[in-house]
């Protein structure tokens, strides 16, 4: 199975937000080591991506999940490139924030792209994919 | 830890845990809350205690863990006295 390897660079202002997402499912992937949140030239994984532009709405609802599964205080700032593992998430509670996100939309993410989704806009993207699918 | 790449063995308890907590919002709030915290409260406590080389018992805890969901799953269970469960580090 052929992928394409992309890279992207995101602008340093607040808009416009880029967003990837897979557009074949995503078995498992890795990314490398710890890297600040900032927004910076990002290796992506090897696969065939397509970009939008997540709702800030949406984005803002996943950073208050996420806030809340964590017990984050008003002063931790999260942003679109916040990495869920920065917060302090372990595995379990990625599954944890992924269920929440599921009910605050009212949607169901498919197990494998679920356990994929390591940021805020990875989150943000993959449901709105899903809420589009699901207005069909 | 965060978003490494998983094992297949980690997927399994990944997929496990949310099986329970999915379980567990068909539940009556009150049950879900006990169910949620029992069940997070586990699989924390073996995250930290199962070695993680410990593949025969990893596996064990996923059957056993697998057949307690099952067993919630049932509507034939009205109440639950105690729920262990077990798994692994994740």
């Amino acid at each position: 199975m052929a992928s394409i390897a992309t890279s992207a660079s995101t602008s340093l202002q607040a808009r416009p937000r880029q967003l990837v997402i897979g557009a074949k499912q995503v078995k498992s992937f890795s990314y490398g080591s710890r890297s600040n949140l900032s927004f910076n030239l990002r290796q992506l994984p090897t696969r065939l991506t397509v970009y939008c532009a997540a709702k800030p709405e949406t984005v803002d609802k996943v950073c208050a999940v996420v806030r809340k599964q964590l017990s984050l205080k008003e002063a931790d700032e999260i942003t679109a490139a916040t990495k869920f593992a920065a917060l302090g998430a372990d595995s379990l509670d990625t599954v944890e924030i992924v269920m929440g996100l599921e009910e605050e939309f009212g949607i169901e993410m498919a197990e494998e792209k679920a356990q994929s989704i390591a940021t805020v806009e990875q989150a943000a993207a993959l449901i709105e994919e899903l809420l589009l699918e699901k207005a069909k | 830890m965060g978003a490494s790449k998983l094992s297949g063995m980690q997927k399994q308890v990944l997929s496990l845990y949310r099986g329970f907590l999915r379980a567990a919002r068909s539940r009556p709030i009150e049950d879900r809350k006990r169910i949620e915290m029992i069940v997070s409260t586990e699989f924390r406590h073996n995250s930290k205690e199962v070695d993680r080389k410990n593949f025969q018992y990893i596996e064990y805890l996923l059957r056993l863990g697998t057949k307690q969901l099952d067993q919630l799953k049932s509507p034939a269970i009205v109440s639950l006295s105690s729920i262990k469960v077990v798994t692994s580090k994740t």
